[in-house]
């Protein structure tokens, strides 16, 4: 049997709920019910569909349960296909590779008090964050949740509604409620955060313009674009023996452009010292990042788990 | 003159006079999970830990390109771990390091191509560890520069048996 790099974590699927109208939850777990990577309040995680869609959701179950990952999916029937793939045709015991978890919020001492506006599905991020902050009693905090009628994971956010921490805003019967008013005067103990569609978000941002950056916090639905050098450009690799090109856009690795070409590369370090990567080059002007060649070996190898280029093309021994 | 002065030194080290201990032991069934500790682990000599990512056999657990048989168990430095606290300000935690057997008072760089008893078992070392970057993407925490050169030691397990928190580790002639 050939051995691939590991790149996910493997998880299956242990459990599918019907969480309101076009809403399911997907629980996760490791196959032998091992813990999984740890995550912050607020994380999310990418799935990769079985099609080969890579889609992010937010984690919604508190961060101390460490034996699951669960996320709501609303099924958007007009949407880019990942939520359809994963409502019509993933079932229990199918094993889906995720990445590990990124983002989400690190608890801080000096937040007294959060402030949450979720829009519609855009409320999953706060759920985790709002089970935190139950269970440790650290910080207060108040939910907006704003629908147009139907609350989603109504059954999920029951009590947390009864209790008050979360306040619902139907649109339907009231219009929208105003931003301003819900977020208040900024002050350096209180965090606010907002999650929904893009014009809720935008008017969000705008109505805490003058607030102190650290304490205002946007989560979008789309993935945040990676942090990209700003020098880097894309490339095009050609790989001299098998005529194949694999373009590596900006900010990727070669190493994450080869991988997702299927073109398999050993690696262990991963950051330019052990050798395992070490590949000939034969045209173009790699970026050499590594820390073991010698300006001679430089001039025939290259190392692809940091090399960059510094041309459009790069022709690699491969 | 200097060039004798040390290496003299470093085999008088793996020859003479240490005797470590085993501090702790982790391990876990596949890449990128939580390392769970143990207050004792199954070597099975020429295979790996029992349950653990780098057993052979178990080759969905390999997170690098080949089943490496060098690597069926591998160990830390506890004073690495120290060194990274007063050095760097970081604190590693053991579970964090991801190798198997964090050892005290084992000279781990002087003993590749060397054998020597972990507890009851026997091992070879064949290479130094690398770390990885994969390593500060799980723990959030940057310590793939401070661990160059300290990043534990990958080892072939030639007789295996039961090793426990505790165990004596000695130089075998
Ligand atoms: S994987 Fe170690 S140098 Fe590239």
């Amino acid at each position: 049997m050939k051995v691939r790099p590991i790149t996910t974590v493997k998880t299956v699927v242990a459990d599918i709920e019907e969480a309101g109208r076009g809403i399911k939850l997907f629980t996760l777990v490791d196959p032998d019910r091992w813990e999984l990577p740890p995550f912050k309040p607020g994380a999310h995680i990418d799935l990769h569909l079985p099609n080969g869609l890579v889609r992010t959701y937010s984690l919604c179950n508190e961060p101390a349960d460490n034996t699951r990952y669960v996320i709501a999916v609303k099924r958007e029937a007009e949407g880019r296909g990942g939520s359809r793939v994963l409502h019509d045709e993933v079932r229990p015991g199918d094993v889906i590779g995720v990445s590990l978890p990124r983002g989400g919020m690190t608890p801080d001492a000096r937040i007294a008090r959060y402030v949450f506006v979720a829009g519609g599905i855009g409320v999953t991020p706060f759920l985790s964050m709002a089970r935190h902050l139950e269970r440790t009693e650290q910080a207060g905090f108040t939910l907006h949740l704003i629908v147009r009628e139907e609350v989603p994971l109504a059954a999920h956010l029951g009590a947390l509604i009864e209790e008050g921490r979360v306040v619902v805003h139907r649109t339907s019967r009231t219009g929208r409620p105003d931003l301003a008013a819900l977020v208040g005067e900024g002050g350096s103990d209180t965090l606010v955060a907002c999650c929904g569609p893009e014009g809720m978000t935008d008017d969000f941002e705008r109505q805490t313009a003058a607030w102190p950056a650290a304490n205002v916090h946007v989560e979008r639905f789309v993935a945040p674009p990676p942090v990209i050098d700003p020098d880097a450009k894309p490339f095009t690799l050609l790989l001299a023996r098998s005529g194949m090109e694999i373009e590596v856009r900006a900010g990727q690795t070669m190493l994450a452009a080869l991988q997702e070409g299927g073109v398999d590369v050993a690696t262990s370090c991963c950051g330019g010292i052990c050798g395992a990567c070490k590949v000939g080059w034969i045209e173009g002007k790699p970026v050499h990042r590594d820390r073991i060649l010698s300006p001679y070996e430089r001039e025939r190898y290259l190392m692809v788990c940091v090399v960059g280029s510094d041309a459009d093309r790069l022709v690699l021994d491969l | 003159m200097l060039d004798t002065v040390s290496a003299g030194s470093a085999h008088n080290a793996t020859q003479l006079g240490w005797t470590g201990v085993v501090r702790f032991l982790h391990f876990t069934p596949r890449a990128f999970l939580p390392m769970r500790a143990a207050e004792q682990i199954n070597l099975v000599a020429g295979r790996g830990i029992e349950g653990d990512r780098y057993m052979i056999g178990n080759e969905e657990g390999f997170y690098s390109h080949k089943p490496e048989e060098g690597r069926q168990v591998t160990l830390f430095e506890l004073e690495t771990l120290v060194a990274l606290k007063r050095d760097a300000g970081i604190e590693l935690r053991p579970e964090e390091h991801r190798r198997n057997v964090t050892v005290e008072g084992v000279p781990l760089n002087h003993l590749v191509g060397r054998r020597f008893w972990l507890g009851e078992t026997l091992l070879e070392a064949t290479r130094l560890s690398v770390p990885c970057r994969h390593i500060e993407e799980i723990t959030g925490k940057a310590i793939f520069d401070p661990l160059i050169n300290r990043s534990g030691l990958n080892c072939k397990i030639l007789q295996g048996g039961l090793v426990k928190v505790g165990d004596i580790v000695r130089n075998a002639a």
